[in-house]
C-alpha cells in the first residue's frame, strides 16, 4: 500500500474517533446490544429457574398433552426470532441513519 | 437385504452424486474471492439456506430427534440453545468480524494482537473443534448405513469417511453457497414430509403422552442390544431374552422387577405388545415426568442446564465453518436480512425434529431399551407407515436427508482443517492438499471407530463447549475492550481450552463421574468459559504495558460503518491476493 494511502487513513481514523456522530452511534449501539442481552438471558435463566423451583406451575396442563412447561419452552424459539426481528428494526432505524450521517460528515470534512 | 435398504441406499447414492456434480462443476476452490464473488450475486434468501445448510449437521438431524426421544422436554434446550448461539455470534460478533476482514480466528488474532504464538494456538484449537466436531458427524453417517442396512456400525463409519476424504481430497465437494442452499431444502423436506404424516397419523390415533406410567410397545418387538446397557424397570415386565442379562447366561423367558437390570451386548430381547417399555437408567422412565421440564428423577439437573445453555449461546461462535459464511453477504443491511431468514429456517428444521422425536415416543420406543435413541428419525417412517412401498419410500427420503446433513458439515470442516493444516502446520513439507485432507480426515475416523458413541447431542455440546471456552473469550473481548493484550489472550484460550479438552476426553473415554463432578466433565461450559475469561481479563490487566500500539486503530475498524473506506480497502487486498 502506498504512503499517501497510509496518510490519508491516518487522517480518516482521527477524523471518524473524534466525532460526534461516532461517539453517537457507538453509543446507540451499546444501548441497545447490551440491555437485550441481558434480557434474553434473563428469560432463559427465568425458564431454568421456574422448571426448577415451581414444578407445580410448569406442569400444569393447558390442552391435551401440551402443558406450561413446553409452551414456555417453545416460546424460547420465538423470543430468540423477535430479538433478531427487533435487531434488525433498530439496526435499519436507527444505526444505518447514524452511520449515514458519521459518512457524509467525514466526505464533506476531506 | 430388504428394498427398505436398497431404496435407502439409492437414494443416498443419488444425494452424494448429486452434490459432487453440482460441486465439481462450480467455482474452482473454496477461495476467498469465491466467497467475494458470490457476495455480489447472492440473495439473501439464498444465502440464509446456505448458512443453515452448512449449519444443521447430522448430528442436528438425528440428534435432536434422539435426544428429545429419551429426555423429553428438557431436551428443547439444545435447539433453543443453537439458535440462541447464533444470536450471540449476530449481536457480538458477526459486523466487527466482517469489517476486520479477518475469515477466520487466527487470522482475527494475528490482526489484533499481532501474536504469532496466539496464531498457532488458535490454529490448534481450530483444528480440535474441527476433528471434534467431524466426529459425530461420521458416526451419524454410519449409524444411517448402520440403521437402515444392518451392516455393522463400523463399517458405515469407515465408508462414510473414505467417501468424504476422496471426494475432499479429489477437490469436489466445495462449500459452494448454492450445493449448500439445495441441502438445506433438501433436509428440511427429508423432515418435514415425515413428520407433517406422522402427526396425521397421531391424531388419528388415539394414543396419548400424557399418562404418569412407562410408555409401551404397541406390538411384538425384538431389541438387539449392541452395547452394554442399564435399564430402569419401573412396573414388572416379563420378556423373552437370550444373552447375558443381570449378569447371567439367559435363553428364554425372564421377569423383571422394579429396579435397575443390566443388559449385555449381543443380546436379544423380545416384548409382547402392551408391555411397559424399561428405558435407559437416567432418563425420564414415565411419560408424564418426560413431558415436565427437570424432572425429580435427573440429578443435578440446574446445572447441567445452565452448563449447556452457556456451551451452546456462546460456543456457536467459535465454529470454523460458520464464521467465514457471514462474507457472502454484500453489505451489513443485507447480512442481517439474511440473518433473520436464517432463525427462522433454523426454527423450522428444529421444529420439524422435535416433533419426530416426540412422537418416536409412541412408534418407536424399542429405542429407548437399546439406548440409540438417535436412530429414531430413520426408524419412525417404517414404524408409522409400515413397511409397505410407502414406509420404504419415506424411509428412504430421510437416509438421504440424514446423508446430505452429513456432507454438507463434514465438507466444510473437513476443507477448512485441511486448508489450516496445509498452510499453517505442514507449512513447505506437504503442498499438497490432498494429503492434508487425508491426515485431516484420518484422526477424526480413528477416534469414531476408537471410541464409544455417544448420543449425538452429548458430543456436540461437548464441542461447542471447547469452542465457547476458547474462541468466545477471544472475540468478545477481542472486539469490545481495548484492554486485551497477547499475553492474557494466550493465557486465557489455554486455561478455558486445557479445561475443557480434558472434560471431553474423560467423557469419550468413557470416564464418567457421579454427583456434580459427573455433570461437569459432559458439561464443563459452566467453569471452563468464566475461567477462560478471568484469566484473559486478569493477565491482560497484569501485562498492560503489552496492550498493542495499534489497538485504537484496529477497534475503530471493527466498530466504524463499513462505507467509510476504513474496510475496504483491506478486504479488496485480500480478494487480489486469494484471486
Amino acid at each position: 500500500m502506498s504512503t499517501t494511502g497510509e496518510r490519508s487513513t491516518g487522517t480518516i481514523y482521527e477524523q471518524v474517533q473524534d466525532s460526534p456522530e461516532f461517539a453517537d452511534l457507538r453509543s446507540r449501539l451499546r444501548r441497545f446490544v447490551f440491555p437485550m442481552s441481558a434480557a434474553f438471558l434473563l428469560w432463559y435463566l427465568a425458564y431454568v429457574l421456574l422448571a426448577s423451583y415451581a414444578p407445580g406451575f410448569m406442569s400444569i396442563k393447558v390442552i391435551g398433552n401440551i402443558n406450561v412447561g413446553l409452551i414456555i419452552g417453545l416460546l424460547q424459539f420465538v423470543t430468540t426470532f423477535a430479538i433478531t426481528t427487533i435487531y434488525v428494526r433498530y439496526a435499519n432505524k436507527y444505526l444505518d441513519p447514524a452511520a449515514e450521517r458519521l459518512r457524509t460528515q467525514i466526505e464533506s470534512a476531506t | 437385504m430388504s428394498s427398505t435398504a436398497i431404496v435407502a441406499i439409492m437414494a443416498i447414492v443419488l444425494v452424494a452424486v448429486a452434490s459432487a456434480v453440482v460441486g465439481a462443476i462450480g467455482v474452482r476452490a473454496r477461495s476467498t474471492s469465491d466467497f467475494l464473488v458470490a457476495s455480489r450475486t447472492v440473495r439473501p434468501g439464498t444465502n440464509a439456506a446456505a448458512i443453515s445448510g452448512e449449519y444443521l449437521s447430522a448430528a442436528s438431524f438425528l440428534g435432536i430427534a434422539g435426544i428429545v426421544l429419551q429426555e423429553g422436554v428438557d431436551a428443547l434446550w439444545y435447539p433453543v440453545g443453537f439458535t440462541g448461539g447464533y444470536l450471540a455470534l449476530l449481536l457480538f460478533v458477526a459486523a466487527p468480524l466482517r469489517r476486520s476482514g479477518a475469515y477466520t480466528v487466527p487470522d482475527f488474532a494475528e490482526e489484533r494482537l499481532g501474536s504469532p504464538v496466539l496464531r498457532k494456538i488458535c490454529t490448534l484449537f481450530v483444528i480440535v473443534i474441527g476433528w471434534l466436531y467431524m466426529l459425530p458427524q461420521l458416526q451419524g453417517a454410519g449409524l444411517t448405513v448402520a440403521t437402515v442396512t444392518s451392516l455393522p456400525p463400523w463399517l458405515g463409519v469407515a465408508a462414510a469417511g473414505t467417501i468424504i476424504v476422496v471426494t475432499v481430497a479429489l477437490g469436489g465437494m466445495r462449500s459452494i453457497t448454492l450445493v449448500q442452499a439445495f441441502q438445506y431444502w433438501l433436509k428440511l423436506t427429508a423432515l418435514a414430509v415425515p413428520a407433517v404424516i406422522a402427526l396425521i397419523f397421531f391424531l388419528n390415533d388415539d394414543r396419548t403422552f400424557d399418562r404418569a406410567a412407562p410408555p409401551q410397545f404397541a406390538a411384538r418387538t425384538t431389541v438387539d442390544i449392541r452395547t452394554d446397557v442399564v435399564l430402569q424397570v419401573g412396573l414388572p415386565v416379563s420378556l423373552e431374552a437370550a444373552g447375558v442379562v443381570d449378569g447371567r447366561p439367559v435363553d428364554g423367558p425372564v421377569r423383571w422387577e422394579p429396579g435397575p437390570h443390566t443388559v449385555a451386548e449381543d443380546s436379544r430381547l423380545v416384548f409382547a405388545g402392551g408391555t411397559a417399555v424399561p428405558v435407559v437408567a437416567g432418563s425420564p422412565p414415565t411419560d408424564a415426568e418426560w413431558l415436565d421440564p427437570l424432572p425429580a428423577s435427573r440429578d443435578h439437573g440446574l446445572l447441567a442446564i445452565y452448563s449447556l445453555i452457556i456451551a451452546t449461546f456462546l460456543g456457536t461462535m467459535g465454529l470454523p465453518h460458520v464464521l467465514v459464511r457471514f462474507y457472502t453477504n454484500p453489505d451489513g443491511r443485507a447480512a442481517r436480512r439474511s440473518a433473520v431468514l436464517v432463525l427462522a429456517m433454523l426454527g423450522l428444521f428444529y421444529l420439524m425434529v422435535t416433533v419426530l422425536g416426540a412422537l418416536s415416543r409412541l412408534y418407536t420406543p424399542q429405542l429407548l431399551v437399546s439406548g440409540e435413541t438417535d436412530a429414531a428419525v430413520l426408524l419412525l417412517p417404517a414404524a408409522v407407515l409400515g413397511s409397505g412401498w410407502a414406509g420404504v419410500l419415506l424411509g428412504g427420503i430421510v437416509a438421504a436427508g440424514a446423508w446430505a446433513a452429513f456432507l454438507s458439515t463434514s465438507s466444510g470442516l473437513l476443507a477448512s482443517i485441511a486448508g489450516v493444516l496445509s498452510t499453517d502446520v505442514l507449512r513447505g513439507r506437504a503442498r499438497d492438499l490432498r494429503f492434508s485432507a487425508l491426515l485431516a480426515g484420518a484422526v477424526p475416523l480413528m477416534l469414531a471407530l476408537g471410541v464409544t458413541r455417544l448420543d449425538f447431542s452429548e458430543t456436540v455440546a461437548l464441542v461447542f463447549a471447547v469452542a465457547a471456552s476458547t474462541f468466545c473469550p477471544l472475540l468478545i473481548l477481542g472486539i469490545w475492550w481495548r484492554g486485551l493484550t497477547d499475553h492474557g489472550a494466550v493465557a486465557g484460550v489455554l486455561v478455558g481450552g486445557v479445561l475443557s479438552v480434558v472434560a471431553v476426553a474423560l467423557s469419550l473415554a468413557g470416564l464418567s463421574g457421579t454427583g456434580w463432578i459427573g455433570v461437569l466433565l459432559y458439561r464443563p461450559a459452566v467453569v471452563s468459559v468464566p475461567a477462560a475469561f478471568l484469566t484473559m481479563i486478569v493477565v491482560s490487566l497484569l501485562t498492560a504495558q503489552r496492550r498493542p500500539a495499534d489497538t485504537d486503530r484496529v477497534l475503530l475498524r471493527l466498530h466504524a460503518p463499513e462505507r467509510l473506506g476504513l474496510s475496504r480497502d483491506r478486504i479488496e487486498g485480500r480478494g487480489q491476493q486469494f484471486g
